[in-house]
């Protein structure tokens, strides 16, 4: 029996929209058939997103499910589907929730188990996997899942971007990178048109590129509407907030999301009206996705005056301006040199601090422009792919620049076996402490 | 004259201390059991009754550990951490490093100059640096968890584990008894795993000399030299370890009684 836990309050009401944003994803994967549509397993973040909203192919996101799953504390069936076929559930869990999932739903001959989580998800016509450099789920998912529908036909990509190496010239090797990953998009483009027996229509997916720029743009300049002191919205938001970027990129819905956003946060400034008052210390969410079904911790925290005004994760776009893109006629070649370039623009910025990492320079960056007090990152035990360096990022920040008060928190992004609420707490409490006797030394 | 009063209700055991004037006068160890608010309440009971003293008698009260929040008559709590960080300071005003090995769980706190934490890593997860690794090394050897220390320093040479878990150690501790390894010797190699586990904690949190062992680990007198050992450098043990963080809850509510 799933386990409701009261809802997350959340500080903006544009925030409260998202919800109906995540029901309209899911159950446009279930409407598709009727209206004609195909459907695609999708993976966020990996330059697919407006090849697939210019053919009209309707993406079925399988992390934005698990993820549901996970904040409606309902994923453990599904986990335990998939550990009946010997898959750990050390794993990624939002693969393994996910394949859980299609695996009931191909017993049923393709409709939809009962009591899914927000209805759940259709099934689809092709899978897009990408490994998105880092990630091997990524590579794996669609073809575990393809042991289940195995009519489903699988294209794989990756995105590669220059590693760091500060003894490197990435400048000299992004060109070759931009050329692949283009190439790679290309490839995506013909898998699509032979599935859906439709031509890409090329103007229009130029004209979605457009629209996804301006949305990177507007993101960036809401997001930083929170430097504000008191900040009008925190980190327990953004980790709704970030939906439209993640899942709707290249559709108006999105855009139009951030300009009520942006309105919203502007007038909250004007009021005087922040996440918590008084305000007593800024933390930067350094690292780490969340624990989807434990987001009242922010509220924890938010309670006892803290706030974070900003965080690494999500935060999956830049100001286009920042990024200094060659100009380019080629919209699948725009879309790979964003992509490339969002990486390795902190490159230059790392190789100054001698011992830093791009990561690191992001944090430090965003740690002096928002103002913020300590670090707090997520380690996710089953997400190895974000997670595995994090101790490192956490070393690396304090020796190369200051000995700020860090919390790492263990835990999972579904597997809520991973968590004990007592513990958390008991660790935030003492954090706030160590923020205390912080701010105290400092004068 | 005011007495006060600290409590650390923790998963295995509840602590009570009385202070007057700055000094520990009475204190109290008794098994936590499955209800802490009662658990911190014998406690309580039983260090007040050492100076036939009542609850009235106690000017304030300060609550801290894993049941902290549920003692009642508490005028406030704080985090066991910050508690174990002044209980320490107090007892060893040169320490700035400080190691908790509890039953569940190992720690390590760094502290600054005026005794507060300047960070801290807990380990929870992960049996292989807490006191649950001696449960299952006594069990395994047939003999009580407080005979451990005493016969680890008997040993002749410690017998090497390939693994830190404290799982795949259980079985690998079989082995060697099979191959005729002493108790002894696996008890030292057991100290050994468990001591490389609870130093990584501390370089993870910055090692800063000098360096204490609490909790209920540092009554094991091999856990603590192979820490030592381990660390390069010699270790402060408090003469009951179990208590510190109650001491520093006590403390801390004369701090408050002081400025109020
Ligand atoms: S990045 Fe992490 S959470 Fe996302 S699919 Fe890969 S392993 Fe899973």
């Amino acid at each position: 029996m799933a386990e409701e836990k009261k809802g997350r309050a959340v500080a903006t009401s544009t925030a409260a929209k998202i919800p109906k944003f995540v029901r309209g994803n899911l159950s446009a994967t279930l409407k598709a058939k009727e209206e004609g549509k195909k459907v695609a397993a999708a993976f966020i973040a990996d330059g697919q997103d407006e090849i697939m909203r210019a053919m009209d192919i309707v993406p079925a996101w399988g992390e934005s499910f698990s993820g549901v799953c996970a904040a409606k504390r309902d994923a453990e069936k599904y986990l335990q589907k998939a550990e009946s076929d010997n898959f750990s559930r050390s794993l990624c869990t939002y693969a393994t929730c996910n394949i859980g999932f299609d695996m009931m739903r191909e017993e049923l001959g393709g409709a939809t188990p009962e009591g899914a989580p927000w209805g759940g998800m259709g099934r689809p016509d092709m899978m897009l996997g990408n490994g998105q450099l880092l990630c091997d789920p990524r590579f794996k998912w669609p073809q575990a899942t393809q042991h289940y529908q195995q009519d489903v036909p699988v294209f794989v990509t990756n995105m590669y971007y220059p590693p760091w190496d500060p003894n490197a010239d990435h400048h000299e090797q992004e060109a070759i990178y931009v050329k692949y990953a283009t190439e790679e998009l290309r490839e995506t483009v013909k898998f699509c048109e032979k599935i859906t027996g439709k031509k890409m229509d090329w103007d229009r997916l130029a004209a979605t590129v457009e629209l996804s720029d301006k949305t990177w743009d507007l993101f960036i300049d809401t997001y930083e509407l929170r430097k504000h002191i008191p900040t009008p919205m925190d980190t327990g938001d953004a980790m709704n907030t970030m939906v439209p970027l993640t899942f709707n990129l290249g559709t108006q819905e999105a855009y139009d999301f951030y300009v009520d956003l942006n309105a919203e946060l502007r007038q909250k400034i004007a009021d005087g009206v922040g996440v918590a008052n008084p305000e007593r210390y800024r933390i930067i969410w350094a690292a780490g996705l969340p624990s989807w079904f434990a987001l009242g911790d922010f509220q924890y925290f938010n309670g006892k005056g803290v706030v974070f005004p900003v965080e690494v994760t999500y935060r999956g776009c830049e100001k286009i301006e920042r990024l200094d893109l060659p100009k380019t006629n080629d919209p699948l070649e725009h879309i790979a040199w964003r992509w490339v370039r969002y990486w390795t623009h902190w490159y230059d910025a790392a190789k100054k601090r001698p011992g830093s990492t791009p990561k690191v320079e992001r944090i430090i960056e965003y740690i002096e422009d928002y103002k913020c007090d300590g670090a707090v990152f997520h380690s996710a035990f089953s997400c190895r792919s974000w997670h595995a360096g994090i101790m490192q990022q956490a070393a690396t920040l304090k020796k190369v620049y200051k000995d700020i008060p860090i919390l790492i928190m263990e835990g999972d992004i579904v597997d809520i076996s991973s968590y004990n609420e007592a513990d958390t707490h008991n660790r935030i409490d003492a954090f706030i402490e160590t923020l205390a006797a912080y701010k105290k030394r400092q004068g | 004259m005011a007495f006060v009063l600290g409590i650390d209700v923790g998963s295995s055991y509840s602590k009570a201390i009385v202070l007057e004037e700055g000094e520990i006068r009475s204190y109290a160890v008794i098994p936590s059991g499955g209800d802490y608010r009662e658990a911190g309440r014998v406690a309580a009971r039983a260090a007040l009754e050492e100076l036939n003293l009542t609850f009235g008698d106690i000017a304030r009260t300060v609550a801290a550990g894993y049941g902290g929040n549920m003692i009642d008559f508490a005028d406030d709590t704080s985090t066991d951490i910050s508690c174990h960080a002044a209980g320490v300071h107090y007892l060893f005003p040169s320490v700035k490093t400080v190691m908790d090995v509890g039953a569940q769980y190992s720690r390590a706190i760094r502290l600054d100059d005026e005794g507060r934490i300047a960070n801290f890593i807990m380990n929870e997860k992960c049996a292989g640096g807490s006191g649950k690794f001696l449960q299952v090394a006594a069990r395994i050897l047939g003999i009580k968890v407080s005979e451990i220390g005493e016969l680890s320093l008997t040993a002749q040479k410690a017998v090497e584990f390939t693994t830190g878990c404290a799982v795949f150690a259980e079985s690998e501790a079989v082995s060697r008894i099979s191959e005729g390894a002493s108790p002894a010797d696996i008890l030292a190699g057991i100290h050994n795993a468990m001591a490389s586990k609870i130093v990584t904690l501390v370089i993870r949190v910055g090692l800063t000399p000098d360096c204490a062992v609490t909790g209920g680990g540092a009554m094991d007198i091999g856990l603590v030299k192979a820490i030592g050992r381990e660390l390069g450098t010699s270790v402060f043990v408090p003469e009951e370890p179990r208590i510190t963080a109650a001491l520093g809850a006590a403390l801390m509510a004369r701090e408050t009684l002081k400025t109020s």
